[in-house]
Parts: structure tokens; sequence; C-alpha cells
């Protein structure tokens, strides 16, 4: 059974779309990227899912049951962690813990401390004296402390520090590793790149790419420099079609590949070079890419 | 259930700590006060004329010039600061839910929890009765303890205070489910708390004017203090049935249709 399902799911705020036609699949096990970013409408699909936002047409599913009447129901076996926490000046994690576990019915104390201690957070600090880190913090081991078979997170990593940005992308590793589904939310790559199976991008409402991240990194463009044995070569040279010049620096060419690295290195050993070197696939041009390409789309249409 | 209620708890419990001592404050010295006033309402009346036709229209009915210590009694529970506290309560709990929630974020929190929103409605207006109760017999408890160095005539019946906490409590619950209403339709608590205390102040203002004001009088059913009447109940002796009824139609109407718009509405706060 998929973890979630949207089909043409559209929320329109008068006149402005929201999002518009959003088809998606998440399969259970997967760490899924909902890439794109301020504005492009990653928020809303959450919020949409989540129940808390009325589609205006089409259908969104979590584990077979309807994200709009269902909502309830569904939420026994989701945490959510939303891009903005707000939590009560009142509340503490160890109240939070009580207060949970009685709504859910399931005595999260035990696995919720144990993320507080993971995450460094003081249970007994209420969140009046937190910092934004901190709150952070709070609604991840709330999200967590349950073990839910899907954790739905927007942009969970905005406020911590590296270190529990690390604390978080394994806790979510193992849950991946026991068969649970992440969804989560970002506009940082970095992580996207270090966690996800797959990703999405959202762009203006509208899902420009859906893809394994595997093969979205056969496709991202590398950066490549070869050294020519004179500086009259380097400035001579004609550049392949498989890659595009980005300058030259005496003996040296730099490039970015959007070919196949088999046809870099046929192209250069017929040439005099001294040196060449290739660099990893760089996702951040490919997305760069993506929203370029989709904005000069949309300012074409009539 | 269990979970909210205790959440509620945690977040109203000074509140409505503060709301009670006060309450029962002003009507222990209200009580107290009593025998001076009934002893300087005359000269009071002759000294400064509008104060007479405010007290009849905060009575609900013209006591003429019989303002007996009986009639006095329940003056203390139209008496202006009496109403403005339980009004207070009314808007500052019933704006909670959802418009500060939504105002504040932490909607968020509560709608990822696995609960219908229909529960947490439930559960806020469990609480209000609650809290509503709560202050209200506290307020009586400062009233008793004022009203046992009364002299004997001065004291209330049993009958006519039960009469008259059944009447308060009825327009404080009427009052609450407005404020749903208008909470459930609001994204800012501080616009729905504005909302209602126009909705109460026009209210007030149009029970005053239609003391002497034909018009006003035409549509001062209108009014939700229109069915608050002490005075009367001290009057007649008899239990308020009618004006209860009408103000608990109004609640079960205000508070479902709230309800219903809380249940179907989209929920944004970014």
């Amino acid at each position: 059974m998929l973890a979630i399902e949207t089909r043409e799911l559209t929320k329109g705020y008068g006149s402005r779309r929201g999002v518009d036609q959003v088809t998606l699949s998440v399969g259970a096990g997967e760490i899924f990227g909902f890439l794109g970013p301020n504005g492009a409408g990653k928020s809303t699909t959450i919020r949409l899912l989540l129940g808390f936002l009325k589609a205006s047409s089409g259908k969104a599913e979590i584990f077979g049951q309807d994200c709009w009447t269902d909502t309830a129901t569904i939420k026994h076996d989701v945490g959510y962690v939303a891009g903005d926490v707000r939590l009560y000046p009142w509340l503490t994690a160890r109240r939070a813990f009580q207060i949970v576990s009685e709504i859910r019915g399931q005595n999260i104390q035990p696995n919720g401390l144990q993320l507080a201690e993971r995450f460094q957070l003081e249970p007994d600090l209420p969140v009046r004296k937190m910092s934004r880190g901190n709150r952070q913090k709070v609604a991840l081991v709330l999200a967590l402390a349950h073990r839910p078979r899907l954790v739905i997170l927007d942009e969970p990593t905005s406020g911590l520090d590296p270190l529990m940005q690390d604390t978080l992308a394994d806790c979510l590793r193992e849950l991946a590793d026991d068969g649970h589904t992440v969804f989560f939310s970002s506009h940082t790559l970095n992580e996207v790149e270090s966690l996800c199976d797959r990703v999405a991008v959202v762009k203006g409402g509208r899902i420009v790419a859906d893809e394994i991240l595997a093969t979205m990194k056969s496709r991202a463009p590398r950066a490549v420099t070869i050294t020519f044995a004179a500086e009259e070569i380097a400035a001579s040279v004609e550049v392949p079609e498989f890659a595009t010049l980005l300058r030259r620096l005496g003996n040296d060419i730099q490039l970015q590949l959007t070919g196949s690295a088999a046809d870099l290195t046929r192209w250069a050993s017929a040439l005099p070079i001294t040196d060449i070197s290739i660099g990893q696939p760089n996702l951040e041009t490919l997305f760069r890419e993506f929203y370029e390409t989709t904005v000069q789309l949309v300012e074409q249409q009539p | 259930m269990k979970g909210l209620l205790r959440k509620i708890y945690l977040e109203i419990h000074w509140p409505v700590l503060y709301f009670s001592l006060g309450l029962a404050t002003i009507m222990w010295l209200l009580t107290a006060l009593l025998p001076k006033v009934l002893g300087d309402v005359h000269r009071v009346f002759d000294k400064i004329p509008f104060v007479k036709p405010l007290i009849t229209a905060l009575l609900g009915m013209d006591p003429g010039d019989e303002f007996s210590a009986e009639m006095m009694q329940a003056f203390l529970w139209v008496h202006p600061t009496v109403l403005s506290l339980t009004w207070a309560q009314a808007l500052m709990y019933c704006t909670r839910m959802p418009a500060a929630e939504i105002d504040r974020g932490s909607v968020d929190f509560l709608l990822g929890l696995p609960v219908s929103r229909w529960k947490l409605y439930v559960s806020e207006a469990i609480g209000c009765v609650l809290s509503g109760a709560v202050i209200l017999l506290v307020g009586l408890t400062g009233h008793l303890m004022a009203a046992s160095s009364l002299q004997p005539d001065m004291r209330p019946g049993w009958f006519a205070l039960f009469g008259i906490l059944s009447n308060l409590m009825a327009m404080y619950l009427a009052v609450c489910g407005l404020t749903f209403l208008i909470s459930a339709n609001s994204d800012r608590r501080g616009r729905a708390i504005g909302i209602m205390f126009a909705i109460l102040l026009a209210s007030f203002l149009l029970n005053f004017l239609a003391q002497f004001w034909d018009p006003a009088k035409a549509v001062s059913f209108l009014s939700i203090m229109e069915y608050y009447r002490p005075a009367v109940v001290i009057k007649s002796g008899s239990f308020p049935w009618q004006d209860v009824a009408v103000l608990a139609v109004i609640t079960v109407v205000t508070w479902t249709t709230g309800g219903v718009i809380f249940k179907m509405r989209s929920i944004c706060t970014v």
C-alpha cells in the first residue's frame, strides 16, 4: 500500500493557485524529499495531506484513507512537524508527552524521554524559555516518539545546529530502515542529497520533476577542468555540444558537463591535455535549471 | 478527551482562578455595602437623575419606588462589574480555540494529533461550562460570606438565588456560544474579541434604550440581556424558565453552527 498518494490535487486561494494538479505517490519505507523555493506550494501540499486545508479539487490519501474525511484516523499513524513551530508558552516536553500520550492512547513518555536525551532537550524547560532550535526539537521529538508509520516534516532542520541536523538525519534513516516512510520538504539541497531516495521538485504549485535521486544525479551537470599542454590550445579549443564553456584561464578551461563522462574522455583523448578533473554531479545547478526553465515556460505562456 | 481536557486545564487554571477571586471579591464588597446603598438610594436618584434609568435597564424592569432590600439583591447580579467579569471570561475563554490557536499557529500542533475537530470543539465546550460554573460558584461564595452578616430580611432566598444563578449561567453560555461562532470564523483572536465586544455593547445599549424609546423596545428581543432579569425572578418568586429556554436555544444554535464551520473550514496559519 502507498503511504501517500495524491491525484491532481489542487488548492486555490481566490484567483491564486496554491497547488495545481499535484500528483504524487510515496511508497512505504521511502525517504521522499519535497523540494522547492519559498512559496512554491510545499507547505500547502503538506497542509492538504494533513487535512488542515480542504482541496479545491483532486484527491489526497494517506495509507488509502482520505486526507480530509479520515484525517483524525490517519494521524494515529502520522507524526508531523510544522514549518514554523509554534507551541504553547507553558508547555514543557514532559507535559507534552503526558498530553500527547493521553490523546494518542499510547504511552510515548519512555521513547519521548530517550529522544529528548538524544536531541539534548531539557524535558522540564517551558517553551517560553526555549530558543527556536529547542522548540523545533520539542516538535520533532513529539512527532517521532510514537514511532509513526509516516513522518511528515515541513523544513525540519530550520533552526537546528549542524550536529542536531545529523541526529535528525540518523533518526529518519533508522525509521526508514524499519519500514517507516519519511516525507519532508526542504529548500536545502544538501540534506535532500544525503537523505532521500526520491525527490519531487515543486515550482509555482506544480510538480516539475519527480525522480529517483540516483537518476537525477546522473543527469546533473558536473564541473570539469581540463589542463592543456599550451595556453594557445586552451584558448582556441572548440567545446563539444555535451558541455558548456564556463571560462578559459591560462592553460585551463573550465566546463560544465551535461553529457556523459565517456563522451568527454573520448573527446579529450584526442587533444594534447596534461590533466583532467571531473567533479561530483551538481544537483544545485540542475535545480536552478529546473526553476529557471519553469519560469521561462510560464513567461512564454500567452 | 482526557488529554485535551488536561491541556485546557493547564492553559486556563490561572485565569479562571483570577476571575473567580475577582468575582468573589466584587460580590463580597457589593453585598457588604448593600445596607449603606439602600439607605442612600433615593438621595442618589434625586441627585443623579440618570442612575435610576440605568439601574432600571440593568434590572430589566422598572421597580418604581420599590427599591427594597430584596430588589437590591437583584442589582448585585446585574452590576456592570459582575457582568463585565462574566463576559470577559466568556470572551477570553471562547476565543482561545480556534481563533487564538490559528493566530498563534499552535493549531498545527493540535490538528497534527489524532483528534477530530469536533472532539476538540466539544472538549473546549466542556471546559467552558466547567470554568463558568467554577467562577459563578466562587462568586456566589463571596456573596454568601458577606450576606451572613446582613439583617435576615436582606439575605437572599435560596430559590431566588438558584433562579438568578441559573439565568446568569444561561446568559454566560449564550455569550459563549456566540463567541465560539465568531471564533470559528476568525483567524485573529483580537478581531473575534472586538466583534463580540461590539455585540455585547450593542446588546447592553439596546436594553438600556428600550426602557424609554419605543423603537428600541420593539427590537429589544434581539438583546441578550432581555433574557437575564434577576429582578423579575425575585419579584415573581418563580424560576425563569422562559428566559433560560431562549438563552439555551441561542447557545445550542450558535455553538453548533460554530462547530460546523470549524469542521468544514480550511485552516491556514501561514
